[in-house]
């Protein structure tokens, strides 16, 4: 083998392109081939980032520039006049406070009752364990659309519309199963020896979940809590049904109804979008080790 | 003597019994709330939502019911909405997943590589996929305008048509399709790196010293590896985009001339906007089994082949 590869790449004739390609990036050329990455990662960041970061300039700036063809605002073209005028907004206020509400709840239901199913799914084993996971996991296929009309009535008739427990629940239904699903796959990673250690020590079954196996899922909880707050947050679906004042109304919601209200305005609109985006990616930043790693490990195991 | 050990052992079997039996009901008992819930909150609304695809109801008065058996169903053969929404959603979902998955393997080769400041990439690449969709849409709408958005003045610059795309029938779909793609890559690209990551290294060593390059590797040695999380992230996102509704109705709302309309805004206005409960739920259940028939056939054959 080893002697067909090397008289191919002497002669240079008769090799098929993958095998040319292959000759080349074997030589150890490190440089030149994180020089390569580099590139491919600007392309993929150009085109994942840089509309990101250009809409947050962008709302730096004031209204002449936005609608001038212009794309570098100058320096003397920066304020924060924007932000004075959409944060001084009475609605935008109480959007904010009915989000940050909303999905603060919905993160601690959803951690409570995952957790307890997760620990249950981990470490219990009993008749109908496996379909009850897969039937968890099975939700997710299910079209909202098609719940969403029996489950407004039902919601109706539990006098639940437009309130905020109402929004909690069904956001916290949303998330329990994959929410559930990370956490078992971090309990799962914990020894099961920790366990019968603290048995010997006459910690009772609760007593272990608290005391041993919580605090080895911090990076666990943090990744199930920042999609839970997530899904919440970022809702817009389950909220355009459930609330029907502007006492319920969260930031997507109100952000809907924004651009398609001041469809000029898109200095204002533009902001209100970053401030609502700020508080996930800030999240983010906190957890974002976990979740590239908590993606690899703990979520993707098998079920 | 004997008795003794008997007796014993007679007991220490009916504790570990009881034990046993505390356990079970302890194990039910901690799972009892997210089941409570789930099946509250979409078993139940899933049941109903089929039977009432049997059924005509209106929005204003729900209570009201008539058994019309498969009428609906006759409906939508006839419906050239529905079937241009069907059409369209087959459509969209492909596309986009396959696109994803092909831009999301390369992300992953480039995010696997440990060249100094990766971990930092892998990080901020993932910010698309957390941003608000309402955000997504809005920022998509900004760039697109005409006059100011940005890719229009480039557009402009460079001499080529300027045009809001979201208001133009033919370009309106790819801009949903772009919206997908620019949204679900960097969960594709995670998912895959990470498995790339657990493959051990002896065998590409192996592979190498039985003479394969680095894209015999990739074939021979990656890809099979990686199947699994493939079949995962493909069968998650299938479901995901066929089901989404908001991409759709926030961006475009079906339109323009309904080149847009998908299955789940289509429902979604025929139950909230014209009130025709029993004919969205209809459809609804057409999508569910499609999404079934769909996960069933593809997990079967990969595990087959």
């Amino acid at each position: 083998m080893a002697t067909e590869t090397d008289a191919a790449t002497r002669s240079g004739t008769g090799m098929s392109l993958s095998d040319r390609v292959d000759a080349w990036l074997d030589e150890d050329m490190s440089v030149r081939r994180a020089i390569a990455v580099y590139a491919v990662l600007g392309v993929f960041m150009s085109f994942l980032l840089v509309p990101v970061i250009y809409m947050v300039l962008v709302t730096f700036t004031g209204r002449e520039f936005l609608y001038s063809s212009q794309l570098i605002p100058a320096l003397s073209d920066l304020t924060i006049e924007n932000y004075e005028q959409v944060l001084s907004r009475g609605a935008f206020q109480s959007y904010f406070v009915n989000s940050v509400v909303i999905a603060s709840s919905t993160t601690a239901l959803t951690l409570t009752v995952g957790t307890f199913a997760g620990y249950s799914l981990s470490r219990f084993d009993y008749p109908g364990h496996d379909s009850l996971l897969v039937a968890f996991l099975g939700t997710q296929m299910l079209p909202y659309v098609l719940i969403l009309i029996p489950f407004f009535l039902l919601m109706f008739t539990l006098n639940l519309i437009n309130t905020h427990i109402g929004i909690v629940i069904a956001h916290s239904v949303i998330a329990t199963p994959l929410a559930t699903w990370l956490l078992k796959g971090y309990f799962d990673d914990i020894p099961e020896s920790l366990d019968e250690a603290a048995k010997m020590d006459g910690c009772s079954q609760l007593d272990i979940l608290v005391r041993v196996i919580l605090p080895l899922s911090i990076p666990g909880i943090a990744v199930a809590g920042f999609y839970t707050f997530t899904v919440s947050w970022n809702d817009f679906l389950l909220v355009s049904v459930l609330s029907q004042t502007s006492a319920t109304r969260t930031l997507p919601l109100g952000l809907q109804l924004f651009q398609s209200q001041n469809q000029v305005a898109w200095h204002l609109v533009l902001t209100a979008a970053a401030v609502t985006m700020a508080p996930v990616i800030l999240l983010f930043a906190l957890v974002q080790k976990w979740v590239v790693e908590g993606l690899g490990s703990g979520g993707m195991k098998g079920v | 003597m004997a008795t003794e050990t008997g007796r014993s052992r007679v007991g220490r079997y009916g504790e570990e019994f009881r034990e046993l039996f505390s356990e079970t009901w302890l194990g039910y008992a901690l799972i009892l709330p997210a089941t409570i819930l789930l099946a509250a909150i979409i078993v139940y609304p899933t049941l109903r939502g089929i039977q009432l695809a049997f059924f005509e109801a209106s929005l204003l008065n729900p209570n009201q019911q008539t058994f019309v058996g498969l009428e609906h169903f006759g409906t939508m053969l006839s419906d050239s909405v529905f079937r241009t929404a069907l059409w369209q959603t087959v459509l969209l979902t492909s596309v986009a997943v396959t696109i994803q998955y092909f831009l999301g393997l390369s992300l992953a080769v480039v995010l696997k590589e440990k060249v100094p400041g990766i971990s930092f990439f892998r990080s901020i690449s993932m910010v698309s996929w957390v941003l608000p969709i309402i955000v997504m849409v809005i920022l998509f709408r900004f760039l697109v305008q005409v006059g100011f958005g940005p890719v229009n003045v480039i557009f402009g610059q460079l001499g080529l048509p300027t045009k809001y795309w979201f208001g133009d029938p033919d370009m309106a779909f790819p801009m949903i399709v772009l919206m997908h793609v620019w949204r679900n890559v960097p969960f594709y690209a995670i998912a895959l790196m990470a498995s790339m990551n657990s493959i051990p290294e002896t065998q590409y060593e192996a592979a190498q010293l039985d003479g394969a390059g680095p894209l015999q590797r990739f074939r021979h040695v990656t890809l099979p590896q990686i199947s699994y999380v493939s079949m995962i992230m493909i069968v998650l996102h299938v479901i995901f985009t066929f089901n989404n509704f908001d991409i759709v109705y926030l961006s475009t709302g079906g339109g323009p001339l309904g080149n847009t309309e998908v299955l789940a805004t289509y429902v979604y206005k025929t139950a909230f906007e014209t009130y025709a409960l029993g004919y969205a739920a209809s459809m609804g259940v057409v999508m569910l089994v499609i999404m079934l028939v769909f996960t069933t056939v593809y997990v079967k054959l990969e595990d087959t082949g």
